[in-house]
Formats: structure tokens, C-alpha cells, sequence
């Protein structure tokens, strides 16, 4: 297997040059017909980057304690091609291709950060992607002026928000490699996972802008292992660690098995065993539909989407069940549910023009969604098995909405030289409310309170200075219940070359605690170098 | 004020002169010219450093220090155009019921030229002349950069000190309510409120390829513009306020309303007939794009010809809009603009845009023009923006493309055709 990758991995940069090269080599060896189709109807494109990140958290310090502090050194290759077989038939394909060398004293370093010990960290080549899968392959058929259809593994994005996942939510996020909450530092775009599928869009006659959409995705994707690793869980059914780097602290997550049950009689000691049942990404269907229309000046959009829960902290453990285990302890079976979910949705937007802004929204529904359920305090702890509830999980419908606002803003003072180069700021206020609330209800992996109502407000400000080649933008999260992060960045394109690109980002997390919100990643704190040749 | 002087040594020490005769400039050349004078050049001339005078209020005034500084023109001779019969006759068939509004707004138009037989003395001149130029023939639809070789916009962003950066783009554009050659005619059935629906497709280089914006022109004076943009990043539409129009579109150095000299929404601004006056202009561009120096503006080797011009004055009725007033030279017989000139808030020469022209055949045939090479100075920081865009005109394309279904059918280097 090592051998194959390493035949891949050599064959890749000779495809590539090839590739590039096509236009100049493509008459003399196909001939002038190929070489037409080649400069007329296909395109070719894509970029290297490289993302090196320094821990700077103390946490990292601590638990991750290499000599260097690199907690990333990713290097990705993403060539992309259009081919234009009619007007009505194109193709997109890209690769994806990144490798991740990993020092052997990080990987020392993460095997004393593992427990128990018959489980593995991560092993060295996890974040690698080397297979010549596409990363996206859609064939776009347009049967009719109004009727357009996309085949293939594809993207697939709803909703109206800005770094809070309400709609969109279709494809699955890997936050495997990336720390969550930093859109500066990989977008949407690069950390969702394409899945295989059929999105078809018709476009209502004559002029109302009405516009049908569909999409089916039967999931023959393989499952990919914790895509949602933010919240982390050893599944030590199975030996192997679902931690990745941006995963919670260790001792956030440790106890938490006496939060399901008090043991069999006196064996009071209780040691999780833990495992997930597939799927949990790209592995059954999902199917939604939505539609959206225009109004005057409004233009909403109103959804249904049959899905797997989707997000890392939208998951529960239930409780299985329990049996004797060495000494004076019980095995508790937890199960990491990642349930089938129906979301009900609608988003919309509308321009105030008194305001010179544009106001935008979203909704979600979530009927009977999951929530693990203990009880406050707990028996020598601080949160026990409900008795109400005797698998820990509790069903409650769910309503999720954020509105925000965009205006753009000139302060001449701050752009001397472009002093209608506009700052663009944007504020969303982002609302979870638990419909029937009952006390105890806490993420899966701590014993911190979910109120009725949770929020978290964003800000983003960003513009562009002595002709855009200087870019700085902040993404600014607040908790009110005492958490938040930033995420600043600065990128400067070279007024000499458009296609380089360097971007140095922060992705910095606090709050009172560490159980909750941004708070998991308190001690995540960490900054990137990014550079990006465009080709 | 900042003088942009270059493949000149000594910038500092002329600033002061050259601001006490730009200032003059300003007095005595664009803004009162109100005859068209007779002037004293023929194909053949060269203008140069030695004659510059003769170049004297036909040229913006930065162009004019760059011929004072070195640069060399040469004339040649006027290039005509014959207006499109079925624009002649709809202006023939329409135009007489035209009026305008209390506000300026437009009334009883259906197509052609509003406006054909101003009296340059009577009321309203530059409303009038505002209208004909919003409704001047452009096609029934057209994609700029179609006629580019290539088939994209091109565009440069030169800084002051002659770094470059190229983008790539294509422009999608059609006017649904005034068809004059293909059908339906004169106005696709359920798109008669619109003026006109713009289509905008980044393709190089790779992070920006797949930005999209549908900007959509209402016929209601009191409806603000639409306009939406698909983000690849996120793969999704947002939607941007449009009353915000003159913010800087970076790396570019034109705001929303200096794309096509002026596309701000009529009804918004003022207007002052400034008098006729010859320019110097380029309406039959020889290379496309014009070859100029690395790092410089400059055409080297187009030639210029006297062009009769309407210089207009438009003010926004928005104290808060960004600038104050803008100049533009509208040819007689196309209503094109050859020069734009921006003052800020200041009072401070600002900007100044020029716009070559080029004969385009039309897919029967006929000979029409489109605009070629359009350059922008900001005279302040130093920076300028060329673009090449010359139309191709009158595709068919189906009103349908038009629509937030096409925004999410973009793929990154792809097209929509």
C-alpha cells in the first residue's frame, strides 16, 4: 500500500507538468483538431498552498509538546479543469491532493497525550490525501433555458450565514484539519466534503425569478472517519482515537461516563466504552428541495432537508448499556448517535436602503432532535444519570435562526489613499432555543448546561489597503455566556504577481471555562503562515 | 493636487507650477468650453511637448502633462459611424411622445433615441442628454470581451510604481424593453421593468474565477438597483447593497457608477449642459489592447481624431455620495463617452477616464463600434486601471441566464455559455 502511494505520489508531479503543458505539446502529438479542442473549449487552473501553524496556546504547550510548537504544516495541490463539450454539456473536475509531513517527536508527543493505552493516536498520515479520486467531478447539463442539471461529486450550500452553519449543512464539514470557528483560515469551500449527487434548478417563467431546486445524494461516498472531530470521543470499542488536533482538552472529556449511569451495584468506578455507529458522512441518502422567489425587494427561500445530523456538537451519546468490568468497575456502552434528521428551513434577504445595508436571515427546524440529559448535581459529581431518562438522551424540537446585517462603511481617515475603499462589515446574531427545555440538558462530551436559549453574535470586518494588496479581516465570535474567539488575518498580494498569495492568520479561542462553546478550544490558540501560488 | 509625470525625473519640483496652470486648465478649458471652437489640427499632425497647446481642452489634463512631459500624439482622420436603421427607426417611432418627469424620470419611452431633436438652449438640455445617453444603442444584448481575443475582459491594475496585476472577466449584458433586432421585439414579455440585466464572471485569477454578480436595472425610478454575488468561497449567493456605488472596486480604480463612463441610476443626479466641444478621441482603436509601455498607461502608437462632443455635468442629488461632480464628453452622434472627469469633495481634480472605440461587425454583417480600451487615472494615489472589453453584440442569449440559477451553475474557470 506504502509502495502504491509512493507510485502515485511520482506520477503526480509528471501528470501535472503534462497537463500544464498541454496547449504547446498538444500539436505535436494529437494533432490539430485536439489541439483547438484544447485551447477553445477546455480550461485549466488551481493552486499550491502551503499552511504552517504555530501552537501558541498554553494547552498546546503542555499537551502537545513538541520542540517547535508546528501544530501544522500542510502542503495541498488542487488542480482544477473545465471542459466545454456543447454549450449545454461541461465538465468540472478537480483533485485534491495534501500531505502533511509529521515530525516523530509530535508523534511521540501525541502518544503520551493518549489514554487509555491500548488506544492509538492518529496515525502520522491522517491528514494525507493522496487519491486520485476527484475531489469534485460535475458533469452540468442544461436540457432547457430554464432547466439545468449538475451530476457528480459536488458541493451543495443553502442559507444566508457567515461562518455559522444553519442550512447549509447538506454537505458535511471535516474538521479534522482545521480549528473550527476560523473562516480566515480554510473557507467553507475547502473544509466541506463533496458528496456524490444530482441537483437539478428550474427557473419558473416569465420573469418572476422563481426558481425550484433539488438535490439527491445517495451516499456512495465511503464514510470518512470523524469528520466531526471538534469535540473528539476515544472510541475504545475499537482501539483508535477520534481525536484530531483542535479536538477538546483531555480533561474536559475524561469522566464523563458517570454523567450515563452510577454503576452496577458496587462497582461505582465507570469506564465509557465507547463506539459510533456508521453512518456519520457521506454514506446514505440525503434529500432536500427548496424554493425561492422574490418579492419586491425581498428574496427568501424555503427549505426541507432530510439529512444526518451534521454538526460535531449536535451529537449525543446514548447509553446501551452496562456490564461488570475489571475489578470494581462497570463498563458503560455509549453509542455516538448521529441521527437521521429532518431540518425544515427558510432564508431570505432585503436591501434597506435608508440604512445602506442589506439585511439577510435564516432558520432551521429540527423536529425531535437529540440532546444528552443528566442530572444536576450528581451523586458525587457534578451532573449523574437522569432516572427520567435512562438512556441519557432526551428529544426536543429545536429552533435555530440568525439574522445579520452587511453595510459597507468609508472612513477616509483610516484609507488615505483610496478613501472610497470601502470597510465591509458584517454582524450576525445567532439563536439556538430548545423548545420545551428541561433542566440538565449538556453536550454530549461535558456536564455544562444547555440553557432554553443559547447565542453567540459575530462580527467581520475586513477591507483592502494601497490597492488591495494588503488585506486585513477579522472574524470577531462572542458567547454571552462568557466565551469567544478571533480570527484575524492579514493576506498581501504582491502588486507584481496576482496569482501569489500570503496570509497571516490567527485562530485564537477564550472563555471562563473550557466545557462549552469556544471554550473547548481554549487552550487551542494558534497562528498560520499561508502562502498560495494560483495557476 | 499630485501629478502623475512618468519617464519624468524631477516630479517635486514642477508641483507648484503645474498646479497654479492645472488650475487654470480647470477653469478655462473643460468646464466652461461652451462652443464647439474651430481648432487647428489635421490628420497628420503630431502633437508633442513643443505644440502641447494645441492640445488644450481636448484632452483630460493629466493626459495633457504626460504630452507636456514627452509624450507624442499623432491625428488622423475622423472615423464615422452611421447610426443602425432600426435604431433610427425606432427613435423615428417612438421618440415623439417621450416627456420627461417631474423628477427627471423618463415618460412614454418604448425605444430609440428619447431625445433626438434637442434644442440645446431649452429646458432641461442635460436631463435630455443624460437620457439619450442611458438609452444609446448598445445591442439587444452584448458580452464584453466577447470581441477581445480570447473572448474576456482584460484588465490591468498599474500601480504608481509600474507593478502590474491582470484579472480576466466576462460581462453578459442585455436590455430586455428596447429589442431592436431580435425577437421578441420591442420587449421580452414580463421583463418590460427592466433596463437592463448585467451579468459578471471573474475568471483569472483562480481564487476570485467563479465571482459572479447579476446586477439588474429597474425602469422605476424609486427602485434601487438589484444586485447579487456569488461567492465560491462559500458557494452561495449574498446579496450586496447597490447604495454604495461609488466605493472603489479594488484592485481597479473604477467605482460601480464609472463602469461604461457612467452607470449610475439617472433619476439619482443632476445634470448641466457644460456647451459642444471637439476632443480629442479614438474611435477606430489599430490594437487591441493598445500596446503601451510595461507599467504605464499610455497608448503608444494609436493615433487621435477630432471628435464634436456634449459635454455634460452631472451632480448627485446624495450629499453623502462620494464625488461631487463628474464631466463626461458624450460624442454627437453615438452618445459614447470619450473623456470622464472626477473632482472630490475637495474640489480636487480626481479621476479621469478615457475610452478608445473600435468598428465591431454584427453577426449579419453590418459595421457597428463598441468600445475597446477603457483607462482610468487617479491622478491623487497614482494608480490606473486599463480595460479591454470590446462587445460583441446581439448573441441571442436567453433572458433565462440571466437569473440567481445561473449564479449557482458557475464552476471556478468555467463559463455560461
Amino acid at each position: 500500500m506504502e509502495q502504491m502511494r509512493k507510485k502515485y505520489l511520482s506520477l503526480l508531479g509528471p501528470l501535472l507538468i503534462l497537463l500544464t503543458t498541454s496547449h504547446v505539446q498538444a500539436y505535436s502529438i494529437f494533432g490539430d483538431e485536439v489541439e483547438n479542442f484544447l485551447k477553445e473549449k477546455v480550461t485549466f487552473g488551481g493552486f499550491i498552498e502551503n499552511t504552517t501553524g504555530l501552537a501558541v496556546g498554553p494547552g498546546d504547550r503542555r499537551h502537545f509538546n513538541t520542540a517547535n510548537h508546528f501544530d501544522m504544516n500542510r502542503f495541498t495541490i488542487l488542480p482544477e479543469l473545465n471542459v466545454k463539450f456543447r454549450d449545454d454539456v461541461k465538465l468540472f473536475i478537480s483533485w485534491r491532493f495534501v500531505k502533511e509531513p509529521r515530525y516523530n517527536m509530535e508523534a511521540r508527543s501525541r502518544r503520551r497525550t493518549v489514554a487509555p493505552a491500548p488506544v492509538e493516536p492518529l496515525n502520522n498520515r491522517f491528514y494525507d490525501e493522496d487519491s486520485f479520486k476527484p475531489w469534485e467531478l460535475v458533469w452540468d447539463i442544461v436540457p432547457t433555458d430554464r432547466l439545468s442539471l449538475r451530476l457528480g461529486r459536488q458541493f451543495i450550500s443553502w442559507g444566508e450565514s457567515d461562518g455559522v452553519r444553519l442550512l447549509d449543512v447538506i454537505n458535511p464539514q471535516d474538521l479534522t484539519f482545521s480549528p473550527p470557528a476560523a473562516p480566515n483560515l480554510f473557507s467553507l469551500d475547502e473544509t466541506r466534503i463533496p458528496l456524490w449527487g444530482l441537483k437539478a434548478l428550474y427557473t419558473v417563467p416569465p420573469g418572476s425569478n422563481t426558481i425550484l431546486e433539488f438535490f439527491a445524494m445517495p451516499g456512495y461516498d465511503e464514510a470518512k472517519k470523524r469528520v466531526d472531530d471538534i469535540v473528539g470521543s476515544n472510541d475504545t470499542a475499537d482501539g483508535l482515537v477520534k481525536y484530531g488536533r483542535w479536538s477538546s482538552h483531555p480533561e474536559t472529556r475524561m469522566p464523563f461516563g458517570r454523567m450515563f449511569t452510577n454503576g452496577l451495584p458496587g462497582r461505582s468506578t465507570i469506564i465509557p466504552s465507547t463506539f459510533r455507529v456508521l453512518p456519520n458522512a457521506g454514506d446514505d441518502w440525503r434529500l432536500g428541495g427548496r424554493i425561492l422567489h422574490t418579492i419586491g425587494q425581498l428574496n427568501f427561500g424555503l427549505a426541507y432537508i432530510y439529512t444526518y445530523n451534521p454538526q460535531a456538537s449536535d451529537m449525543v451519546f446514548k447509553l446501551i448499556g452496562t456490564s461488570p468490568g475489571p475489578g470494581p468497575t462497570t463498563i458503560a456502552r455509549l453509542m455516538l448517535v448521529n441521527d437521521r434528521t429532518s431540518i425544515y428551513g427558510a432564508h431570505f434577504n432585503y436591501p434597506v436602503e435608508v440604512l445602506k445595508a442589506t439585511l439577510r436571515g435564516e432558520v432551521a427546524f429540527y423536529p425531535s432532535k437529540p440532546y444528552n440529559i443528566s442530572k444536576f448535581p450528581g451523586n458525587a459529581f457534578r451532573a449523574g444519570p437522569d432516572p427520567k431518562y435512562p438512556n441519557g438522551t432526551v428529544e426536543k424540537d429545536t429552533l435555530r435562526y440568525v439574522i445579520g446585517v452587511d453595510r459597507s462603511f468609508f472612513i477616509p481617515a483610516l484609507h488615505p489613499d483610496d478613501p472610497f475603499r470601502s470597510f465591509n462589515f458584517s454582524f450576525q446574531l445567532f439563536q439556538n432555543i430548545i423548545l420545551d427545555h428541561e433542566d440538565g440538558i449538556h453536550p454530549f462530551s461535558t456536564a455544562e448546561k444547555i440553557k432554553k436559549v443559547s447565542s453567540i453574535l459575530t462580527l467581520r470586518v475586513g477591507t483592502g489597503y494601497l490597492g488591495d494588496t494588503v488585506l486585513p479581516d477579522i472574524f470577531l465570535g462572542y458567547d454571552p455566556d462568557g466565551y469567544w474567539t478571533a480570527n484575524p488575518a492579514v493576506s498581501y498580494v504582491p502588486p507584481w504577481n496576482e496569482k501569489i498569495k500570503l496570509s497571516l492568520i490567527g485562530a485564537i479561542y477564550g472563555g471562563h471555562n473550557k466545557f462549552k462553546s469556544f471554550g473547548f478550544f481554549d487552550e487551542k490558540d494558534s497562528i498560520f503562515l499561508k502562502m498560495r501560488y494560483q495557476f | 493636487m499630485k501629478l502623475i509625470l512618468k519617464g519624468h525625473g524631477s516630479i517635486h519640483s514642477r508641483v507648484a507650477m503645474y498646479t497654479l496652470s492645472l488650475c487654470l486648465l480647470l477653469l478655462l478649458s473643460f468646464p466652461l468650453g461652451t462652443e464647439a471652437a474651430e481648432v487647428d489640427l489635421k490628420p497628420g499632425d503630431t502633437i508633442g511637448p513643443q505644440n502641447w497647446e494645441k492640445a488644450k481642452g481636448m484632452v483630460g489634463e493629466n493626459f495633457l502633462n504626460r504630452i507636456k512631459a514627452g509624450h507624442t500624439i499623432q491625428i488622423k482622420s475622423s472615423k464615422i459611424y452611421k447610426p443602425l436603421k432600426e435604431y433610427v427607426d425606432a427613435t423615428e417611432k417612438y421618440s415623439a411622445k417621450v416627456r420627461l418627469g417631474p423628477d427627471g424620470e423618463l415618460l412614454n419611452y418604448v425605444a430609440g433615441q428619447p431625445f433626438p431633436n434637442i434644442d440645446l438652449k431649452g429646458p432641461q438640455v442635460g436631463q435630455k442628454l443624460a437620457w439619450n445617453f442611458f438609452w444609446r444603442w448598445l445591442g439587444d444584448d452584448y458580452k464584453t470581451g466577447g470581441a477581445v481575443k480570447g473572448g474576456k475582459i482584460i484588465r490591468s491594475a498599474i500601480e504608481k510604481d509600474g507593478s502590474e496585476r491582470r484579472a480576466d472577466l466576462v460581462s453578459y449584458y442585455i436590455l430586455p424593453r428596447t429589442r431592436y433586432t431580435l425577437d421578441p421585439k420591442p420587449a421580452i414579455p414580463g421583463y418590460e421593468h427592466i433596463d437592463y440585466m448585467q451579468l459578471r464572471i471573474d475568471s483569472y485569477p483562480r481564487d476570485a474565477a467563479g465571482t459572479t454578480t447579476l446586477e439588474i436595472r429597474y425602469d422605476d425610478p424609486k427602485k434601487a438597483d438589484d444586485l447579487y454575488i456569488y461567492i465560491p468561497s462559500i458557494r452561495r449567493i449574498r446579496r450586496a447593497s447597490t447604495t454604495q456605488r461609488c466605493q472603489t472596486l479594488a484592485p481597479s480604480e473604477f467605482a460601480l457608477d464609472d463602469i461604461n463612463s457612467f452607470s449610475g441610476k439617472i433619476t439619482d443626479f443632476n445634470y448641466n449642459f457644460l456647451g459642444e466641444k471637439k476632443v480629442l478621441a479614438n474611435l477606430s482603436q489599430e490594437h487591441l489592447p493598445f500596446h503601451r509601455k510595461q507599467g504605464d498607461y499610455l497608448p503608444l502608437d494609436e493615433k487621435w481624431e477630432v471628435v464634436d462632443t456634449y459635454v455634460l455635468e452631472i451632480t448627485p442629488k446624495d450629499p453623502n455620495y462620494c464625488y461631487p461632480k463628474k464631466v463626461l464628453h458624450l460624442n454627437k452622434m453615438t452618445f459614447d463617452t470619450h473623456w470622464t472627469l472626477i473632482w472630490d469633495k475637495k474640489g480636487d481634480y480626481w479621476k479621469e477616464q478615457f475610452g478608445m472605440f473600435t468598428p465591431v461587425k454584427l453577426t449579419d454583417g453590418r459595421e457597428a463600434w463598441s468600445v475597446g480600451d477603457v483607462t482610468i487615472v487617479n491622478v491623487q494615489n497614482g494608480r490606473s486601471t486599463i480595460v479591454t472589453s470590446t462587445r460583441a453584440y446581439n448573441q441571442g442569449y436567453p433572458v433565462s441566464m440571466f437569473s440567481l440559477a445561473t449564479l449557482q451553475r458557475i464552476m471556478r474557470g468555467g463559463s455560461v455559455e
